[in-house]
């Protein structure tokens, strides 16, 4: 910026080295103080023509002339000497006594007539130049201004572009995506379905030729076309939620949470579950994708107590700060080894064999895909064979004024 | 149970052509059921044309709609039928594998009657083609003008 400041004034003073157009000054102070010299001369020896011609009393603006060309192309020192030699050029050649320094009493007022005459020309070259000067400086910066604004301007529309750019790769991605999770809902299905639906079919035909190994045989690939069916749909279903809208409201966890719990509660009527849920805030996010997420943690705490008596629950919340909530899920379950937290919510990472406890490792990814879409965080805290504690965080709703008056 | 109407399964995989007709059989409705395996096939005999030129007039009591069809894709076929007089008042399923919320979207906004996915499960494959097949041409009255047994 300095570099640039400094330009304006480098590139005009490059072509001249005497006169100075932009300043409509002369540059050097000799050659200014010599302008000054010449043209109190040159005044001189017009107003002695004058006189010599018998013209009377024109001295006085012949000086002032010569006063005022001085400051206007020389500036303030100059003139202050044009004045000087003025005087002193008036008083001996033009006032009485002549040709002497001395100032006779009738005259005085006629010479100070002409000295504050001569300073007040100076004074106004003088004060134009200041505000000439002054006008300059501005435009400059003025100047300097609209370059860096342009410059600016530039790099906006640059980063616009680019910006653009980078949205139109994202939308082609998606587009891609879209069409593969596509694909692979109509297309992948169909042959699973053919290979259950024909070997339920041989099973069905020749159950009565077949030995207890073949009859064996025929079950496993039932259940792995089964499976394989849920991972597909599970697969789906979590890519859905990566690229469904979500539809934010103001959501009371404690009333969602009870529903889950009592939705679970139906599936888990012969088992010994002692259910704790504290007291729950009301958070700002899309209910259906919240509920996805509480189901998942609280069937997974159900899941990994199984071989509990009693399986304890704990559903509660830490008081993070104004702005957001934590929420946990306790159990006393299996557990896992911290060492392998960096897999707990990966997609299809487990950390049971399938004999122990069943599923297709997606819950937990699914929990972490919509947590951070609301922008919050997940954790977890687990030892093995004492239990784990998930935890998620969600942006807190507004105060209850603003949510009633939002509320549908 | 006294009158059967007529099913028109639109589907192009001969596999679940097949598992379709044993549910169907399984329950003893797989006597009328007409098969065509692309759109412009099941539009064809909609309208009597081309090889179904000679076929008795009337509509099918249900038609099963399979969305990923060759030529003629099921919206399409979906399409067709909901906007012409003769043919809107057929009942339509559509029993696709797919449950994207897309086509789903537009199945209904097309003015579909049911929207059933293929269970990969074979139990439950069947068990939904059975109800399918005893609600719309046993339990479901047909529009006039259906052909039924």
């Amino acid at each position: 910026m300095t570099r640039l400041a400094e330009e304006p004034t480098r590139g005009v003073r490059r072509p001249l080295t005497y006169w100075n157009p932009e300043f409509q000054r002369i540059h050097s102070p000799i050659l200014r103080y010599g302008f000054s010299v010449v043209s109190v001369t040159i005044a001189f020896a017009v107003a002695f023509a004058l006189q010599h011609f018998r013209f009377r009393d024109v001295e006085v603006p012949v000086f002032t002339v010569a006063i005022a060309f001085t400051t206007w192309y020389a500036g303030a020192g100059p003139s202050v000497l044009a004045v000087v030699l003025c005087s002193v050029c008036f008083d001996y050649f033009f006032t009485e006594p002549l040709y002497s320094l001395e100032i006779s009493n009738r005259d005085l007022p006629y010479f100070f007539i002409f000295l504050a005459w001569a300073g007040i020309v100076a004074s106004f070259s003088a004060v134009r130049r200041r505000i000439e000067d002054s006008l300059r400086k501005t435009r400059d910066n003025l100047q300097v201004e609209v370059k860096q604004r342009r410059r600016q301007e530039d790099e906006i529309r640059k980063l616009n572009q680019e910006l653009s750019q980078r949205a139109a790769e994202l939308e082609a991605t998606n587009e891609e995506l879209e069409s593969f999770a596509y694909s692979v809902s109509h297309d992948l299905r169909a042959p699973l379905r053919h290979m259950a639906g024909y070997s339920e079919l041989l099973q069905r035909q020749a159950s009565s030729a077949l030995d207890e190994k073949s009859q064996r045989f025929i079950r496993t690939i039932l259940d792995s076309a089964k499976r394989m069916g849920n991972l597909i749909d599970d697969l789906l279903a979590f890519s859905r939620i990566g690229r469904a809208e979500t539809r934010k409201t103001a959501v009371d966890l404690e009333h969602l949470v009870q529903e889950v719990v009592a939705e679970i509660g139906q599936d888990t009527k012969d088992r010994d579950i002692a259910w704790k849920i504290g007291a729950l805030p009301v958070c700002y996010g899309d209910r259906s994708m919240l509920k996805l997420v509480v189901t998942n943690l609280v069937s997974n705490a159900v899941k990994f107590t199984r071989m509990r008596r009693p399986a304890e629950i704990e559903i509660g919340c830490v008081d993070r700060n104004e702005k957001e909530v934590e929420v946990f899920v306790r159990d006393n379950g299996a557990g896992f080894d911290m060492q392998y937290i960096n897999k707990l919510f990966g997609v299809f990472q487990r950390l049971h064999l399938p004999e122990q406890f069943e599923g297709t490792g997606i819950g937990l990814a699914t929990v972490q895909r919509i947590v951070h879409r609301h922008g919050g965080k997940v954790r977890g805290e687990g030892t093995v064979d004492q239990g784990a504690t998930f935890y998620f965080s969600l942006p807190k709703a507004q105060g209850p004024a603003e949510r009633k008056a939002n509320a549908p | 149970m006294t009158t059967l109407g007529r099913i028109l399964i639109v589907e192009d995989d001969p596999n679940d052509v097949e598992l379709t007709l044993t549910a169907l059989a399984d329950y003893n409705l797989a006597n009328e059921v007409v098969i065509t395996r692309d759109g412009q096939q099941a539009l064809d005999y909609l309208y009597c044309r081309g090889e179904f030129s000679t076929r008795a007039t009337g509509n099918p009591a249900v038609m099963l709609l399979d969305l990923k069809l060759p030529k003629v894709d099921g919206l399409e076929v979906l399409q067709q039928i909901k906007s012409d007089e003769r043919l809107k008042m057929i009942p339509v399923v559509v029993l696709t594998s797919s449950h994207e919320e897309k086509d789903v979207m537009r199945s209904y906004s097309l003015g579909v009657n049911a929207y059933v996915v293929k269970p990969v499960d074979f139990h439950e494959f069947v068990n939904a083609v059975k109800e399918l097949g005893v609600f719309w041409a046993v339990i479901n009255a047909p529009p006039p003008g259906s052909v039924t047994k």
